[in-house]
């Protein structure tokens, strides 16, 4: 059975619903399903654009077996280079219910690679999961990119979290908690401690905006050169991937003196079992000028106070951004959320664990965006 | 010296984990508990690195039994040799 990875047509789109058909009813997770539209509905191929999204199909004579997507963007690497890189999300393969298969994930793999040498992969899940093991055996360089949150209502959190309430004495105890006003007591000590102790930062305005001004793409080559790797987010770019259409985000500029210092992309996250009925927002994408962070992490939690979420997330890969949210009282977290760079990239990474400190990576380098971050 | 068989059914043993007794040629995924998509990977490195060859995405498909895996081999030896 010769199998073939090609471009994902529209004629395929009836060999991908049998596809997505034999994995549901194998019992794998519903939500793990392959793309019904072979065109994306998140950046569609553009003549005009720098950044992109495609679909790949494993496909043989007897059906499609298996694909994957690759998200093609520019980023700024260190030597100051901008680069095109693919973005490799959303593998699916028949392996994972029919063991007859078991090769595809390495051909989806080993294609994208070589579609696109300079490969990244972001995300995952956790190192427990085959995709990241299998990058780690093929030798890619990674890191988890820390999580940081911040509790807005302390007795909610400690009732509906449901990662903390493993087992009966843990919930009792979280609830104990939550009855008697102690963890909102802890918290807001805490918070204000690290208020307190933070640097003091000069006053600034924030103003939600229905798109990004002009200024962002000063800002854009302005702060640049304090990350080792970013993906490009200039105005245009941040036109294409936060376009005013999407009301369900945020978008901030925060200015002093009329001046922008720098912007933050926010919003709710979709629900999640493991937050029971917890309103959970994220800090999805930020952007400041060098010594700016701080400013821009405090408006944007603050407007995520303001519209009465429960809990904020983000994920931060610069160690800069990283001090600027645990300086506005957020927690750090065990992190899922996995960073890969293919040998290639890898190459230009170099020394990569020093690199990674200012690696500019958010929840909006992923595959989340535009309803899932 | 062993034959190719013999040395890809000692890499299988490695890799999925098993006793050699429950090796043969016919050992494939539906036989082997543990022959996954990450397990048919590293049994595809391994491979490449014991045989020092390269192995194409349409070799890897043919990966569909030991003895097909050694077949394989053979032939790649073959061809370099050559």
């Amino acid at each position: 059975m010769a199998l073939h990875i090609q471009p994902y047509r529209a004629e395929h789109e009836p060999a991908v619903a049998d596809f997505n058909r034999r994995i549901r009813a194998a019992g794998e997770d519903e939500n793990l399903v392959f793309y019904q539209s072979a065109t994306p509905r998140w950046l569609p191929p553009a003549s005009s654009s720098r950044i992109h999204n495609e679909f790949f199909l494993a496909i043989a004579n007897d059906g499609v077996h298996g694909g994957y997507a690759l998200k093609t963007q520019d980023f700024l690497l260190p030597d100051g280079q901008i680069r095109s890189i693919g973005y490799y999300h959303h593998p699916l393969s028949e392996g994972i219910v029919d063991k007859a298969h078991a090769a595809i994930g390495m051909l989806l793999l080993r294609d994208a690679i070589t579609r696109s040498p300079l490969l990244y992969c972001l995300g995952m899940g956790g190192y427990e999961r085959p995709l990241p093991q299998m990058l780690i055996r093929l030798g890619w360089s990674h890191f988890a990119v820390p999580f940081f949150f911040r509790v807005l209502r302390p007795a909610k959190f400690l009732r509906q979290m449901q990662t903390l309430r493993h087992s009966a004495a843990r919930r009792l105890a979280l609830d104990l908690a939550a009855f008697t006003g102690a963890g909102w007591l802890g918290t807001k000590l805490f918070q204000s401690y690290r208020a307190l102790t933070s640097p003091r930062v000069k006053r600034s305005e924030a103003l939600e905006v229905q798109i990004f001004s002009q200024e962002t793409q000063s800002l854009w080559v302005d702060a640049r050169s304090n990350c080792s790797l970013t993906a490009v987010r200039d105005h245009q770019t941040l036109r294409l991937l936060y376009p005013g259409s999407e009301s369900h985000l945020s978008r901030i500029e925060v200015r002093r003196d009329g001046r922008l210092i720098g912007w933050a992309v926010v919003g709710e996250r979709r629900h999640d079992a493991k937050y029971g009925n917890l309103r959970v927002g994220s800090v999805v994408d930020n952007w400041a000028f060098p010594g700016e962070s701080l400013s821009i992490v405090q408006h944007a939690t603050q407007v995520l106070e303001r519209q009465g979420f429960d809990l904020i997330l983000t994920n931060q890969g610069h160690q800069g951004w990283g001090r600027a949210f645990l300086a506005s009282g957020y927690l750090p977290g065990p992190s899922n959320f996995l960073f890969a760079a293919s040998r290639k990239l890898s190459e230009l990474l170099e020394p990569f664990d020093h690199v990674k400190l200012r690696m500019h990576l958010t929840r909006a380098d992923g595959d989340g965006l535009p309803r899932n971050f | 010296m062993n034959s190719t068989l013999e040395q890809v059914q000692a890499i299988a043993c490695d890799i999925f984990g098993i006793p050699s007794a429950r090796i043969t040629a016919d050992s494939s995924p539906e036989t082997v508990e543990t022959w996954d998509s990450i397990h048919h990977l590293n049994l595809v490195l391994a491979i490449e690195e014991k045989f020092q060859v390269q192995l194409s995405p349409e070799e890897i498909q043919e990966m569909k039994s030991v003895g097909a895996v050694a077949v394989l081999v053979e032939s790649k030896l073959q061809s370099s040799a050559r």
